[in-house]
């Protein structure tokens, strides 16, 4: 099927194998160190370059405001000044925004949880009239975010009464199309044979998914959920739309009022207010490398 | 026995049902009940909060073709789209096969590309309105340093949705750069091995073996681009409020305009129909030109 069939490369790739000798594969081995780092003089540059723009934010949160406006003052500040992290704390309430942020999460996480198991069990191991209509429903969800759909969402919550409260910046994102989809994935690579054995056990469909199905896909469930929180935490218009009061306002929802009240007067209290905002998740990322990253590298692969 | 087997049949049905209920019970109050009811409000004289409505058939469709700045806004959605999807793919497929290729300390490089993603828009957004600042912005200090004239970015109605790719460039690239990663090591290496040896360069490797290669994930990342540009909104909303002179205004946040600041839901309904037709329209597009072309691995 592809424009480059295996065997023709194959073969005389195996025929030059047999042909060399010891050295020019030590040779070889020479080449390829040179190569890389050759490529290091590219990548560390266009490493730091992408991690700027943190680095500025670090640095600039330990500055004074004189020096940001002195364009003879350096890059490094004078003097670290960490006075702007109690000043930025005493202007907005972050202590109250960081728990809604968690009670907004996390109840959109163990919704969606909910939600997907279910509905997944149904399209991998059930069958039933309008199965591949009801399936296509929820995939093209995917393509109808709540950035598509927010107006009519905003006045469907302004009619229940729901506008200025916890549960709208929660009940659109209970369904999730794409973690029914991950997860029905991830179910049907269950052997089937694991389920008959139960049902012949005297096992029901509910049982079977508890204690057989979820306990063997934990690591999607993990993929899911750390996808789920990363955007929900991180999500700016929604909860910006339906929230206006102090109380009840999320991390970045409490960020973006204080740049506003600010507009560009006192970068250093703003950016150590950004230190704050962004290092929740960049803690948890640099603690759960790994996890983060093969959850989000195998987003696509499938 | 048959009558058994019947029961079975129905029970299972029933369960499916029940299984898909909580699902479905959000989906449509949340998804398909609000499409539905925006191409309702799009054929009406709504505003918001009034619960009088009345009908006024394609008046605000017929409108819309008249909007100058719709049409403003339409590009410059477009414009933002279909640079910035193409721009930070091959950002993210050089990055990928870059540290494809067992680079030392490869765990550090994908870090440091990844993390924007965590990064809440909004304070991504704020951090490039300091970076970009013209007269303080370490950006055009930069710049003056080597001999490049400084620029007002954000200020000038030329440089504002550029600047606001570039920093969407810097913000996903890394996440796309993960799903390619994952792609290339599917990619059986004596296929490299095997290329290399035959004198084929880096750049044809590329072209001809890995491209063709990982085009399904290519195809897919496409897709994943397209839905993540509707988040420009936050961006706009941060940095520039769609000036000036409406330059950075896209379909996002002219609806958000539309509905919430002069509360003309109608009308603001069926921008959101028309931004609902661009991405569909631009997924049929993709998946028209590039679907035919991508190449399965073995029997897929």
């Amino acid at each position: 099927m592809t424009d480059v069939p295996q065997t023709q490369l194959s073969v005389p790739h195996r025929g030059l194998h047999r042909g060399l000798l010891r050295r020019p594969h030590r040779r070889l081995h020479w080449w390829r160190k040179v190569q890389n780092n050759w490529l290091h003089l590219i990548m560390a540059p266009l490493a730091l370059l992408w991690l700027s723009p943190m680095i500025w934010i670090l640095v600039t949160s330990l500055k004074t405001n004189v020096e940001v406006f002195d364009q003879t003052a350096g890059f490094w500040p004078h003097k670290l000044t960490f006075s702007n992290y109690p000043s930025t704390l005493s202007v907005a309430p972050f202590g109250t925004y960081l728990i809604n942020s968690v009670i907004v999460t996390a109840s959109i996480l163990g919704g969606q949880l909910i939600t997907i198991t279910l509905a997944a069990y149904a399209f991998a191991r059930l069958s039933f009239p309008g199965k591949s209509l009801l399936f296509t429903l929820f995939l093209l969800q995917v393509m109808f975010p709540i950035y598509a759909i927010f107006l009519t969402n905003f006045v469907t919550l302004r009619e229940m009464g729901l506008v200025n409260t916890i549960p709208a910046m929660i009940v659109p994102f209970i369904a999730s199309g794409y973690g029914t989809f991950m997860l029905r994935q991830s179910f049907r690579q269950v052997p089937s044979e694991l389920s008959d054995a139960a049902r012949l056990d005297g096992c029901n469909h509910l049982d079977i998914l508890w204690h057989v199905y979820l306990p063997l896909v934990k690591p999607t469930l993990i993929a899911f959920a750390i996808i789920s929180v990363v955007t929900h935490w991180n999500d700016y218009m929604w909860p910006l739309l339906v929230t206006n009061s102090e109380s009840i306002r999320t991390l970045p929802i409490g960020l973006g009022l204080l740049a506003k009240a600010d507009s560009g007067a006192d970068w250093p209290r703003l950016m150590a207010g950004t230190t704050i905002v962004v290092s929740p998740l960049l803690l948890l990322f640099v603690i759960f490398q790994r996890r983060f990253i093969d959850s989000f590298m195998h987003t696509g692969v499938k | 026995m048959s009558h058994a087997f019947a029961r079975a049949r129905r029970n299972e049905m029933l369960l499916a049902y029940a299984l898909l209920l909580p699902s479905l019970v959000f989906l449509a109050a949340f998804t398909y009940w609000p499409i539905l009811r925006s191409v309702w409000f799009s054929l009406h004289d709504v505003l918001l909060g009034d619960p009088d409505i009345y009908w006024v058939g394609a008046e605000n469709y017929l409108r819309l073709l008249d909007d100058r700045l719709f049409w403003k806004v339409l590009s410059n959605t477009a414009f933002y789209t279909l640079t910035t999807i193409p721009l930070s793919i091959a950002a993210a497929l050089l990055l990928a096969v870059a540290l494809d290729s067992k680079l030392r300390g490869m765990a550090i490089y994908r870090s440091a590309f990844f993390y924007p993603v965590m990064i809440p828009s909004v304070a991504a957004g704020m951090v490039w309105v300091f970076l970009y600042a013209p007269g303080y912005g370490p950006i055009n200090e930069a710049l003056t340093r080597i001999g490049l004239p400084r620029l007002d970015w954000l200020y000038d109605s030329k440089w504002a949705l550029p600047a606001i790719v570039l920093m969407s460039v810097w913000k996903y690239s890394g996440y796309f750069m993960l799903i390619l990663l994952a792609a290339l090591k599917l990619v059986p290496s004596d296929l490299y091995e095997a290329a290399r040896l035959d004198g084929v360069s880096a750049w044809h490797r590329l072209l001809h073996i890995t491209i063709p290669l990982i085009s399904p994930t290519l195809y897919f990342v496409i897709i994943i681009g397209t839905l993540h540009s509707y988040q420009i909104f936050d961006y706009v909303y941060v940095m520039t409020q769609g000036g000036p002179a409406d330059s950075t205004n896209v379909l996002t946040f002219y609806i958000y305009q539309n509905g919430f600041q002069y509360q003309d839901i109608g009308y603001a309904s069926a921008l959101a129909n028309a931004l609902l037709i661009f991405v569909l329209g631009l997924i049929g597009l993709v998946a028209v030109t590039l679907g035919r072309k991508v190449h399965y691995l073995g029997e897929r």
